[in-house]
């Protein structure tokens, strides 16, 4: 058996199995009652994620157990079972920024810096919340976000054109991570999505994960090194908080 | 059985007619962008020196789905474009000669492929999204773009790809 054999056995394996938060918290709202899987943990550090997965998140679970190990306390609330919508793009619409505030002003009661994380277009649910909470708020309880290969056009790309975004881009102070893999077309237009993020006042820094499409996490069809990359994942967020958590120093 | 062929093949027309009918007028102001790339054997493509011809400029990767999907149709378009003066520019985005050749291998693309492994010219075209398609006239300038999978070979896209050239 060689090195990369024994690779994607290790990586299937810790792929393979469900991992079980060690709390389900029901987070009451003026809309709906949210189901918050949390993997607690002591550092002062929470990680507050929008994964829209009914509740079938096995990557995102084994990266935030991963985590919780480590120190950084992870909170993953279901907004789409909460709201009772399909895993279609249009539901992020439905889900209320009043559901997404009552879960920050939860995660930043605990005294805890609080980071936002999501992939995809839920990445849209970060940017909102944030910017809406910040408009309420002074302190620094939420310290910045990390979107993973964000999908925030508003309608398809027209080729020739800048690409119009949600109108969610643009309008928090929050420092961002963004991390997009390299084979995806989405790669080349991190520059123009990072200038719309900045121009309400974010520092935005850009990452490209080497070898891996977009959703790379949530694939079927995934590949040797998205496997590998996917069993890092934790790493490679504890990575993108760090340069989050320094930029907090520095600012 | 038949009623079921029936609606499939109705639903692959009418895709198909949708496909097409993206072909939008191009609004964007300026000049078209430069592009000046190697192929795959080394040789220099300016696009300037196409003017004369119905150039149609394609960015793709090889990971895109849609646009290995459409390539036979492109090479059958080539074909049905007859006598008419017309140059496919299929600009690969950001990959290497070894990747772009093994898929080369395997689709047998029968048009230039072009490396923009620095994404200079992704750019300066204003691209986001593969397959991103720009169709310009014998003068040089862009007249149409696509975005997405299509059969080129269909002929709703063949006669507007032939009209341009009789203008």
């Amino acid at each position: 058996m060689n090195l990369k054999t024994v690779l994607i056995c290790l990586a299937i394996f810790a792929l393979g199995s469900p991992v079980q938060a060690k709390e389900v918290r029901t987070i009451e709202t003026d809309d709906v009652d949210l189901d918050v899987r949390i993997f607690p943990a002591k550092g002062n550090v929470l990680l507050l994620g929008f994964p829209c997965d009914e509740g079938r998140s096995i990557a995102e679970e084994k990266t935030a157990a991963a985590l919780a190990e480590d120190g950084v306390e992870v909170w993953m609330p279901d907004m789409l079972s909460a709201f009772m919508l399909p895993k279609v793009r249009s539901s992020l619409a439905n889900i209320s920024t009043d559901a997404l505030l009552a879960l920050i002003d939860e995660a930043t009661s605990t005294g805890k810096r609080v980071y936002l994380i999501a992939s995809g277009p839920d990445t849209e649910l970060v940017l909102r919340g944030a910017s809406q909470w910040e408009q309420g708020h002074k302190n620094t309880a939420l310290a910045g976000a990390i979107l993973m290969f964000p999908r925030l056009f508003k309608a398809e790309p027209e080729p020739g054109k800048i690409p119009e975004y949600v109108d969610a881009v643009g309008k928090t102070r929050l420092p961002i991570m963004l991390l997009e893999g390299e084979r995806t077309p989405n790669r080349w237009g991190i520059n123009t999505l990072s200038e719309e993020l900045q121009k309400s006042g974010s520092t935005v820094k850009a990452e490209v994960i080497p070898m891996v499409r977009g959703y790379f996490f949530k694939r079927q069809d995934a590949n040797w090194s998205e496997d590998v990359v996917t069993s890092q994942m934790a790493g490679l967020i504890k990575v993108s908080l760090f340069y989050l958590e320094e930029k907090e120093i520095n600012d | 059985m038949i009623k079921r062929l029936f609606v499939f093949a109705m639903l692959v027309s009418v895709t198909g007619l949708l496909q097409a009918s993206n072909l939008k007028p191009y609004t964007a102001k300026g000049p078209t962008p430069p592009l000046v790339l190697q192929d795959l054997q080394g040789n220099l493509h300016d696009l300037k020196d196409y003017k004369g011809q119905v150039v149609l400029v394609q960015f793709w990767a090889t990971y895109c789905t849609p646009c290995r999907k459409e390539m036979p149709s492109m090479n059958k378009m080539m074909k049905k474009m007859g006598n008419v003066p017309f140059k496919i520019l299929a600009v690969d985005m950001g990959e290497t000669r070894a990747e772009v050749t093994q898929f080369v291998n395997e689709v047998k693309p029968e048009f230039t492929i072009l490396m923009d492994e620095s994404g200079k010219s992704i750019a300066d075209w204003r691209v986001f999204a593969a397959p991103s398609n720009f169709i310009l006239d014998p003068e040089g300038n862009i007249r149409y773009t696509l975005f997405g999978g299509v059969e080129w070979d269909s002929d709703e896209l063949v006669d507007k790809l032939k009209a341009l050239a009789t203008r």
